[in-house]
């Protein structure tokens, strides 16, 4: 490979692993406040995609006000989410508390992705995106909508992390991160950073969506692959990690780039693209299921 | 009822007993009362789902460990019985059997990897060997076709629909009986005391790792078993039986039924064939209402419908 390929791809896997990192720290931002992994994640991806999509191709709304109405949508369907499924998850209402939210919001992907289907039917839909046309670096050639997704992605995950580290509510929500009862102890009100995080979980997948709609097309079933790679990121990092993901997010896009090229027969190579990353969540797994970044618990 | 009501203790509970025994006798009668050959179709179908949210109920229900693979071993079992009978040119019920120690095997050594792992991390992991396991037979199509489908033998030779009704509905109750046998047993206890309390079985003496990593393989093998019958079925057999949304479909069965016991998770499986036949006129909304109906479940009456009928008829008896 010459090193104009090798610099392409690697560009390729970075802009991969923006989309990777924004679909993760949702997933990540929620396990670490409420110790749940939400396996309807991806179909709140999805919803953001749709979210965007009503309101670029239908409203007629500007692509970049697009992206903020499906976070904001997204943060109320995250929220309401939480009300009415997560909350008997840590306020005793349940037997078996883990076993429940496993299966309910598992329940809920079944629940969300049918009733889009029913409602807009299997067809991609493709919105306008943030911006159009090819950027050229020298000689690389990037296609813009991409790029463009990719920055403002960036963008948005720089800004989550300040907020994270300097405002009041990020730090509630590290604090419920790192130890519920002492937060709970110490007067903050868990109930409501447990809302927050949900909301703001949701509202980063459906803001992952909203980019990526434009990208690879809006259908109901947009939210499947996605959301298994931010398994396997939020794995690799560590569950409720947010360095973790980041990091995790751009491990999974270079090898996957790259592990794309190595295997020469190329119709193989691609259909197991979504294999190495699986491999990967497995063996971090069983070898350490705290992941790079997580913390360890005494029982996984 | 009444025994129920008058609560007297050490009753035998005879109601769950008829209920059962009235569904059984509807269920060998129905072909013959004159059922229409589409409706027999839908029930044997109906039956494979059943022994997969059975199966998939032992495991949960039972020992509380999550796996989402299990759509997947059912694909890996009628993967299994076919190319082996393609290509070893084996008879069917060797092919059968095939499918069954592989998924066994499988199940084995993933029950035995993920010994370690609980809750979301156990789906997570079984998640991952689902899609591996779907993405590896979609990839290799020289060997599976891939998504084209592969072609699988008959299971009965010319059988008429209600030839291949009675098989399956005779595999249905000889995996259910078997599964019975095994959690009436101190076997069933084992199961849920390891799901109560893992560290307090083991102090008992409850050989923990041991039991944990045989209802992974059995839970497997069940599913297999099933996959394999509905090869030799349907004659037909895709990746996309392999999927997570299938998967999905067969929580719901069993969330519906009642996912706590083997028989309520098989009648919701088989509810659930039957509706999605029944109201193919909304299309889509069926599977929402289904993903709709097991989140009410689980959040209301996690007993499922079968438990929650059945259950006060049992009353004063342990599960």
């Amino acid at each position: 490979m010459s090193w104009l390929a090798i610099g392409e791809q690697a560009i390729n896997g970075l802009v991969v692993s923006v989309f990777y990192a924004l679909a993760a720290l949702g997933l990540s931002l929620i396990f670490g406040v409420l110790r749940i992994v939400n396996f309807a994640h991806g179909e709140l991806y999805m919803m953001g995609g749709f979210a965007y999509w009503l309101a670029v191709s239908t409203l007629g709304v500007p692509p970049v006000l697009g992206v903020v109405g499906a976070a904001v949508v997204l943060f109320a369907v995250g929220a309401v989410i939480e009300i009415l499924l997560v909350r008997p998850v840590y306020t005793g209402k349940v037997d078996r508390p883990d076993e429940y939210a496993i299966m309910i919001t598992f329940a809920l992907a079944v629940l969300l992705q049918n009733l889009m289907l029913a409602v807009f039917g299997p067809w991609p839909q493709r919105p306008t995106p943030l911006f159009r046309g090819r950027v050229e670096i020298g000689e690389l050639i990037i296609s813009g909508d991409r790029l463009a997704a990719a920055a403002v992605g960036a963008l948005l995950i720089l800004l989550l992390l300040l907020a994270l580290r300097y405002s009041w509510a990020g730090k509630a929500v590290r604090a419920v991160s790192q130890d519920r009862e002492a937060a709970q102890y110490l007067g903050l009100r868990v109930r409501n950073v447990s809302l927050l995080a949900f909301g703001l979980g949701s509202a980063l997948a459906g803001t992952a969506g909203a980019l990526m709609g434009p990208v690879f097309n809006v259908t109901p079933v947009m939210g499947v692959i996605p959301v298994i790679k931010a398994y396997v990121v939020v794995v690799l990092g560590g569950l409720g990690s947010i360095p973790g993901a980041i990091l995790g997010a751009l491990i999974l896009g270079q090898v996957e780039t790259f592990a794309t090229v190595l295997i020469p027969d190329t119709t193989r190579a691609l259909a197991y693209k979504d294999a190495y990353g699986l491999l990967v969540l497995i063996l971090v797994l069983l070898v350490r299921p705290q992941g790079l970044f997580g913390t360890r618990e005494r029982r996984a | 009822m009444k025994a129920a009501a008058l609560g007297r203790p050490g009753a035998t509970a005879l109601g769950p007993w008829a209920l059962g025994a009235l569904l059984l006798l509807l269920l060998l009668a129905l072909p013959l009362a004159g059922l229409d050959a589409y409706w027999v179709y839908t029930a044997t179908i109906g039956f494979y789902y059943a022994l997969l949210a059975a199966s998939w109920s032992l495991l949960v229900g039972y020992v509380g460990r999550i796996s989402f693979a299990q759509a997947a071993m059912a694909g890996l079992g009628a993967y299994a019985s076919t190319l082996s009978i393609l290509h070893l040119g084996l008879p069917i019920p060797l092919g059968i059997a095939i499918a069954v120690l592989v998924t066994a095997a499988l199940g084995l050594f993933i029950g035995w990897l993920s010994l370690r792992l609980h809750g979301a991390y156990l789906g997570l992991t079984t998640i991952g060997v689902a899609e591996i396991l779907r993405i590896t037979v979609t990839a290799e199509h020289e060997v599976t076709r891939g998504s084209l489908g592969l072609q699988a033998p008959a299971l009965i030779e010319g059988g008429s629909r209600t030839a291949y009704y009675y098989a399956l509905l005779a595999a249905l109750l000889v995996s259910l009986a078997l599964m019975g046998l095994a959690l009436r047993s101190r076997v069933g206890l084992f199961f849920q005391a390891i799901r109560e309390d893992e560290d307090g079985a083991a102090s008992l003496g409850v050989r923990v790792t041991l039991w944990k990593v045989l209802a992974f393989a059995a839970s497997s093998a069940f599913a297999g078993f099933a996959g394999a019958l509905y090869a030799h079925t349907v004659q037909l057999i895709s990746p996309a039986m392999m999927s997570l949304q299938e998967m999905g479909f067969v929580l719901a069965m069993a969330v519906i039924g009642g996912f706590h016991n083997i028989v309520y998770a098989a009648i919701g499986g088989l509810a659930l064939q039957f509706a999605l036949e029944w109201l193919r006129a909304i299309g889509e909304w069926r599977l929402a209402i289904f993903g709709l109906l097991a989140i009410l479940m689980l959040r209301l009456v996690p007993n499922g419908v079968c438990g929650t009928i059945v259950e006060p008829l049992s009353k004063g008896r342990p599960r």
